[in-house]
Formats: C-alpha cells, sequence, structure tokens
C-alpha cells in the first residue's frame, strides 16, 4: 500500500500548505513562458510541460539580487543588509534535473563561504518533484547519469499513476516527510499502477568525454575554435541552465545612495573575463565555449565530485544556433583517438 | 538538380577554385525540423549543406565575425531576400564591402523553395527593388494588427509583461546582423551607462536602447524574435520603429548598398517638427 495523491485534492493540500505559511510554486505558463511562479491553485499549475523554459535554480538564485543598500554622506556611511524574506516555500512539480541542479550547486555556494542569499531560501523550501513520464528530443539526464526519476535533490518524489488522476507519493527527507504528513488527511492508501517512465536515449559517453577533457593536449585542440564558430555568444544556455552559477556585483545607483546587486553573467560574454588593463585572457569565442564544456565537465568535478549538469538539455533545446551540451560532447565522443 | 544539390556543388567548386575561403551554409541540426549555421572550407564540406524550406535563419549575422574578413578574402554565403536587405544596410553602414560577398540566394514561399539569380552584390538589384513590398508573415501583422488596437495603458501592461520575462542574456543582440558593436553600450562599465541588473526596469531600459538603435535598421529578419529563448516577441518593437521611420523620411532600409542611413544623415528638408 502506498500512499496516493489524487489530483483533485491538490487544491486542499494547496491550502494546508498555505496555511501553514508556506508560499506554493510551481511551473506556470504565462505570456508564452514556463518558469516556476507562485500559485494558489491547482489549476493555475502547468505540470503538463516537459520542462518550463526557466529553472526552479531562479527561485534560489535570481538573476538579479539585491545585498546592500548604501549611503553615504559626509559625516557617515550607512549600509543595510538585504537579505531574501524568511519564507517558507513547497516548489510542487519539480522534474529530476532541475531538482538535481540544485544539489549539484549546493557545494559551490557553500565551499569555502556559506552563501546565506542561496542557503537561507534552501533550507526554507522542500522539493516536490514529479518523474518524467515525457521526454523529447533534447533531455538528456541519462547521459549524465541521472533518470527520469533519479531522486537527488528531492525531498519527496511523486509517480503520475497511469489513470492520470494523481501521484504515488515516495518521501525522501524528513522534511519531504513533515510535508506530506501534514495532508496526510487528503491522501488516500490504495493501490495503484504508476505510468511508464520516459525513456531517454543516452546522448554520449560522459566517461569518454571527461577522459578527453581531463587530457592537458585537449586544451589547446582544434576542435574548440572548429566548433565554436557557430556560437554567437550569447548567455541563454548559461542562464537557462540549472546549475550554472556565476554572478557579478554590481553597484546601482550613484556615489552616495544606492543598491549593490548580484547579478547573473555568463562565461559566453566577452566581458565575463575582461581585466582592468584591457586584457581578456579568453578573447575568442572558442576560448569560452571550452571553458564552459572544461567547468561542467572537468574543473568542478575536481573541485566537487560531481559534474555540474543535470541534462535538462536547455541549452540546446533554446539555442539560437542549435549548440549545446549534447551536441559538443557527441562531437567529443566522435573525435578520432 | 534540385537546388540544395545545385548549391552544394556552387559552394564546393567557389571552395576548390579558391574564390571563396569559407561559405556559410545550414547543415541538418539536432532534430529533424532543425537546421543549423555550418561552415565548410573544402568542396568535401560543401557537401554537407542542407537547403530547405527550414532554412530560415539570417546567416549574415556571422559575416561581421571579429577578423573574419579581415583578410581581404571573400566568402560565400547563403541568404534569403531579408539576409540580402541586411547584407545591403551593413554595405550603407560601412561595415562590409560589397566585393567580400558571394551571395547564394534563395526565397521560400509557400514552402516552396526558389534560387535567386546572381552572386555578387550587385546582381541583386532586382530583389532590392522588391523589399519595399516584402511582406510580414501574417501572424506578425496579426500581432502588430492587435498591438495597435490597444490603449496606451494596456500596450504598456503588454511590453511589461514581455519585458519582465527578460534576463538580459542578449540572444536578440548576438543573433541581429546590425548589432555589430564591438562594444555594445551596455556592456561599457568605464563608467556604467547601463545597469546589468535584469529586473523589469533594467530590462525595459535595454530592450529600448536596442529598439532605439534598431530604428531605421531593421531588416525584419525575425532573428531576435527566434532567438530570445524566453519568447519574447521583440520584432513587432522593430515592426513598429521601421513604420516609424518609414512614415516620417520615406525611408525602407536596406533597399539599396547605396542608401544614406537615415538616422546618421542629415537633410534641409527634413521634419523639425520636434524643435520647439
Amino acid at each position: 500500500m502506498t500512499r496516493i495523491l489524487l489530483k483533485n485534492k491538490l487544491d486542499d493540500c494547496i491550502v494546508t500548505w498555505r496555511n501553514a505559511g508556506y508560499s506554493v510554486l510551481a511551473p506556470v505558463k504565462r505570456n508564452e513562458m514556463g518558469s516556476f511562479s507562485e500559485v494558489q491553485k491547482a489549476s493555475d499549475m502547468s505540470l503538463d510541460l516537459i520542462l518550463p523554459e526557466r529553472t526552479i535554480k531562479d527561485r534560489f538564485f535570481p538573476q538579479t539580487e539585491p545585498m546592500i543598500r548604501y549611503k553615504i554622506s559626509k559625516q557617515q556611511i550607512d549600509t543595510e543588509t538585504m537579505t531574501p524574506p524568511d519564507t517558507k516555500s513547497v516548489c510542487f512539480g519539480v522534474r529530476p534535473c532541475d531538482a538535481a541542479g540544485l544539489e549539484i550547486d549546493d557545494p559551490l555556494f557553500g565551499w569555502d563561504y556559506k552563501d546565506q542569499y542561496w542557503f537561507k531560501r534552501r533550507n526554507n523550501s522542500v522539493i516536490v518533484t514529479i518523474t518524467c513520464t515525457a521526454s523529447d528530443d533534447f533531455c538528456m539526464c541519462t547521459s549524465v547519469k541521472l533518470s527520469p526519476e533519479s531522486t537527488k535533490g528531492s525531498d519527496v518524489m511523486l509517480r503520475p499513476l497511469s489513470n492520470g488522476n494523481g501521484w504515488q507519493v515516495e518521501t525522501i527527507t524528513e522534511r519531504g516527510k513533515a510535508l506530506f504528513d501534514s495532508v496526510s488527511v487528503h491522501l488516500s492508501d490504495e493501490k495503484a499502477e504508476t505510468a511508464a517512465l520516459a525513456q531517454v536515449p543516452v546522448r554520449f559517453n560522459v566517461e569518454q568525454v571527461m577522459e578527453w577533457l581531463a587530457n592537458p593536449t585537449s586544451f589547446e585542440s582544434q576542435f574548440w575554435k572548429d566548433i565554436a564558430l557557430r556560437c554567437i555568444g550569447c548567455g541563454s544556455c548559461t542562464f537557462l541552465c540549472p546549475t550554472c552559477h556565476c554572478f557579478d556585483i554590481q553597484d546601482e545607483g550613484d556615489t552616495y545612495n544606492g543598491i549593490r546587486r548580484k547579478n547573473w553573467d555568463s562565461c559566453s560574454f566577452a566581458n565575463f573575463t575582461m581585466h582592468t588593463s584591457g586584457h581578456n585572457p579568453r578573447n575568442t569565442q572558442s576560448t569560452r565555449w571550452r571553458q564552459r564544456i572544461m567547468h561542467k565537465f572537468n574543473y568542478y568535478r575536481g573541485k566537487f565530485g560531481v559534474n555540474s549538469c543535470s541534462g535538462c538539455g536547455r541549452c540546446t533545446r533554446q539555442c539560437p544556433v542549435d549548440m549545446g551540451i549534447t551536441e559538443t560532447l557527441q562531437a567529443i565522443s566522435n573525435l578520432p583517438r | 538538380m534540385g537546388i540544395q544539390e545545385q548549391y552544394r556543388s556552387e559552394a564546393a567548386s567557389l571552395l576548390s577554385s579558391g574564390e571563396v575561403k569559407l561559405v556559410i551554409g545550414f547543415g541538418a541540426g539536432s532534430t529533424a525540423d532543425r537546421r543549423r549555421p555550418l561552415f565548410a572550407r573544402t568542396g568535401e564540406e560543401a557537401n554537407r549543406f542542407v537547403l530547405d524550406a527550414s532554412c530560415i535563419a539570417n546567416l549574415s549575422t556571422y559575416l561581421l565575425t571579429e577578423g573574419l574578413l579581415s583578410d581581404g578574402k571573400k566568402v560565400g554565403i547563403f541568404l534569403k531576400p531579408d539576409g540580402i536587405r541586411s547584407i545591403n544596410i551593413l554595405i550603407a553602414e560601412a561595415q562590409l564591402k560589397p566585393d567580400q560577398v558571394v551571395i547564394l540566394g534563395y526565397a521560400i514561399e509557400n514552402g516552396q523553395l526558389t534560387a535567386l539569380e546572381g552572386r555578387s552584390v550587385a546582381d541583386f538589384n532586382g530583389v532590392n527593388e522588391k523589399i519595399r513590398s516584402l511582406a510580414l508573415p501574417p501572424a506578425v501583422q496579426q500581432d502588430i494588427e492587435r498591438l495597435e488596437a490597444m490603449s496606451p495603458v494596456e500596450r504598456f501592461q503588454f511590453w511589461q509583461d514581455q519585458f519582465s520575462k527578460c534576463i538580459k542574456c542578449y540572444a536578440c543582440r548576438q543573433a541581429c546582423p546590425m548589432c555589430y558593436c564591438r562594444r555594445c553600450i551596455v556592456d561599457v562599465n568605464q563608467p556604467q551607462w547601463v545597469n546589468t541588473s535584469s529586473h523589469t526596469l533594467g530590462n525595459f531600459e535595454w530592450n529600448i536602447v536596442r529598439a532605439f538603435h534598431l530604428a531605421g535598421r531593421c531588416a525584419a529578419c525575425g532573428a531576435c524574435d527566434r532567438a530570445c529563448p524566453v519568447n519574447i516577441p521583440l520584432r513587432l518593437i522593430n515592426a513598429r520603429m521601421g513604420r516609424e521611420v518609414r512614415e516620417a523620411f520615406d525611408y525602407f532600409a536596406g533597399e539599396s548598398t547605396d542608401q544614406k542611413p537615415v538616422l546618421a544623415s542629415f537633410s534641409k528638408d527634413d521634419p523639425e517638427t520636434f524643435i520647439l
């Protein structure tokens, strides 16, 4: 016997959670874009999307985040640290790849300095993931050793029932268990069949890729120049990535009054590594694209023991020139050895 | 012989004869309906070119890749009429030398491809004459009419909803052949003229800066729109700016290579209604 959450009970759960002080976030398609937004009721949710355009990462590491308000006068300098509000949230309907992205980024944000913005939100959130019963041509979780049912980063795993009426509930963490214990009156205990998982083909051999990247001669390979010809140097792949985490600190305002902000930055941009002197160590798109691949499948693993890719495929899916991780890693797998 | 085979073999002979050093065209993409830019340097590579009704991207943006044309050698490129229009604007703005471009022109009408006569920029005067009458896709035209019918308050709300989605990835700028500044104003940071923050106000700033900079320069190819990863209908802004310029100056960007850029030139007859 397993616990079942029926779709027609979801509204009751939302009410219970909201009454307990949670804001409920879910994929919402609005103005032709899917993103995780606050919902009041189940019908606000777009749970049929394979993936929303925007990741759940945005809710933990927003594209622009105020950090310090400053005011400078002749007499004194006033600063006020701005931290995210102490709201608890339920992230409902996250896909396994997006949930894994959060866990992949945890060591980065907690490595030498614990990023209070990230961890305050992480500690206040419960990730309720729904396994994937559909995938598209760009999904590649299985290529990076995850799957449509991997629990990495999830507090609760929901498995869609084959009759389409609801989900089987599997709690993973204490936090997830507590969240669903709070709505146990709305759950049913019955035997129900779960729908078949999406079949996501393995699109590249990640071990082979990692081995090639780790070879010092690969750094100067002509491969980078050839593949990066096509890259137009926008930041779409990095900003839609569930694991990309680079940011820049900017003061917005004037000398006397303003806000210091943490804004997303992208290794695809020419400005990213521009030195004050004017020298740019990554002065071509090929060196920037190389950095992106090396960072995800070589450096990050070296430092934190995990690749910085959870296989969502947004980089290729939304790339203006049909270029992303999959295609690059396939090309690396196919290089003559 | 179909147009794809014809252009494959033309590209191959341009490359093997040494007339061009590179041909920029389309290759197969990651799915059946996607095409991706393909760069051929040898006759053999030219055999991988694909040309069909899915080849809608405007490849002319690649011509301004830093250093590509600095050796004075020629480059071949697959272009639709909107791409040819882009080239005309770039030549008028002194960003391209006409003799460095060999055009493999094609048009797509009702899903059917036809080859366009001519190879050098000067050969396309016939296409240029028709540029003024090039209609926008019906869906775009409908969206324009829907926007025009709105009250200013509704329209502002529409753009606020759209721009609040923007993440400042600059895919619109990077995909646009007219955004060729080596250092865009938003990337100038000594001082930082435009804030980098991607909040709604910052997103308005960016999108309005871009709209102003494209007024009278847009080839209406829709590259910005297609590039946007969060589906902002950017071409609607540029279409409106194009209309303003047409009505004020009877100017239609990209009709010929010897146009004087409308907002960068002066005429005694220019309307001066804005001068108090």
